[in-house]
């Protein structure tokens, strides 16, 4: 029996569809991205079972690092320009002291009454400086506010 | 696709546009799209690993305003008090305080809370304390649902109360 010569195929693999779906995905991936804001200071947030995602507009900021130092932020930078002088407005936030910090949290709220009080701080550091704030932010007629936490495991 | 309409005719001539290219043989043009798929994936695999789907989340606090005095009974006011080291002790009015661990603070505080829908907490941490102890505080009042509480500092009168010596050092 004479042998059958095997034509040598050239394989070719449509890679349109593989294609397709890589561009999908990264335009997905690209618009849904949002890039961390940048912080002066870093935390390592406590944990909670709270389900309310940090809202990310009309809210000023107070962090307190585990030194015990204080700093405040806002989301608009012309609120930060009005604030913390036309010099500072491209800062996330400014370090603040205990006493500033009523005035300032209080020209924010009137500056935009939606605006909300997020508090920062580090798990590991102290609740002297937390109550601190809180009582700095009563003094500013802000009793509502918000503690930042990271999802908890258990 | 495309190449199925009248344009996929090959070298065939019709009307002026084909006498126009007569000698021109139509070329299959091939694109490499090596490169370009490389960097797409390579820009999906940046973005897919940099992703963090998770923000972190907020603990809402509503405090009662400063100035505003709510008349509770002693019975139905809960007291919980954090000390520096971690230990919690309870007591509703001027009883004696109580120790009761984190992990059992929850079903307790969900007992109290139903047997009592008129119960109010204060919550006095210690200065000294971790600054996770009063999230974590919080947090176990928000499970229980016990929306009306309020936080006081712990004083050393407080700390008479428990038994603890009034200022510690370090």
């Amino acid at each position: 029996m004479p042998k059958i010569k095997k034509k040598r195929v050239n394989v070719m693999i449509d890679m349109t569809p593989l294609v397709d779906v890589a561009f999908l995905l990264l335009t997905f991936f690209m618009l849904t991205t949002k890039f961390r804001p940048q912080e002066d200071v870093t935390v390592n947030l406590p944990a909670s079972h709270a389900k309310v995602k940090t809202p990310e507009s009309d809210v000023m900021t107070i962090t307190f690092s585990p030194d015990g130092k204080i700093y405040f932020g806002v989301d608009s930078q012309q609120l930060r320009a009005q604030l913390f002088g036309e010099s500072r407005k491209l800062r996330p936030s400014i370090p603040v002291t205990l006493e500033e910090l009523p005035d300032l949290a209080q020209a924010a709220k009137n500056a935009n009454p939606k605006m909300r009080a997020i508090i920062k701080g580090d798990r590991d550091g102290v609740y002297g400086p937390a109550e601190d704030v809180m009582n700095a932010l009563q003094k500013a007629n802000i009793a509502r506010f918000e503690l930042v936490t990271v999802e908890s495991r258990d | 696709m495309a190449g199925g309409g009248n344009m996929g005719g090959g070298g065939r001539s019709h009307g002026k546009k084909g006498k126009k290219h007569k000698g021109k043989r139509r070329m299959g043009t091939h694109i490499d799209m090596t490169p370009l798929v490389d960097v797409a994936f390579l820009l999906l695999t940046f973005f897919m690993l940099t992703t963090t789907f998770s923000l972190p989340q907020v603990l809402e606090i509503n405090l009662p305003p400063s100035e505003s005095r709510s008349e509770v009974t002693e019975s139905s006011l809960l007291l919980l008090r954090v000390v520096n080291d971690g230990r919690i002790f309870w007591n509703f009015g001027t009883d004696q305080p109580r120790s009761i661990q984190w992990k059992d603070l929850r079903s307790f505080l969900r007992e109290r809370a139903v047997s009592n829908p008129n119960m109010i907490c204060l919550v006095k941490v210690d200065r000294k304390a971790k600054y996770s102890y009063s999230v974590q505080m919080i947090d176990e009042l928000n499970l229980a649902s016990i929306t009306r509480f309020s936080l006081a500092p712990l004083l050393d009168a407080d700390k008479k109360i428990i038994g603890l010596p009034p200022e510690q050092e370090g």
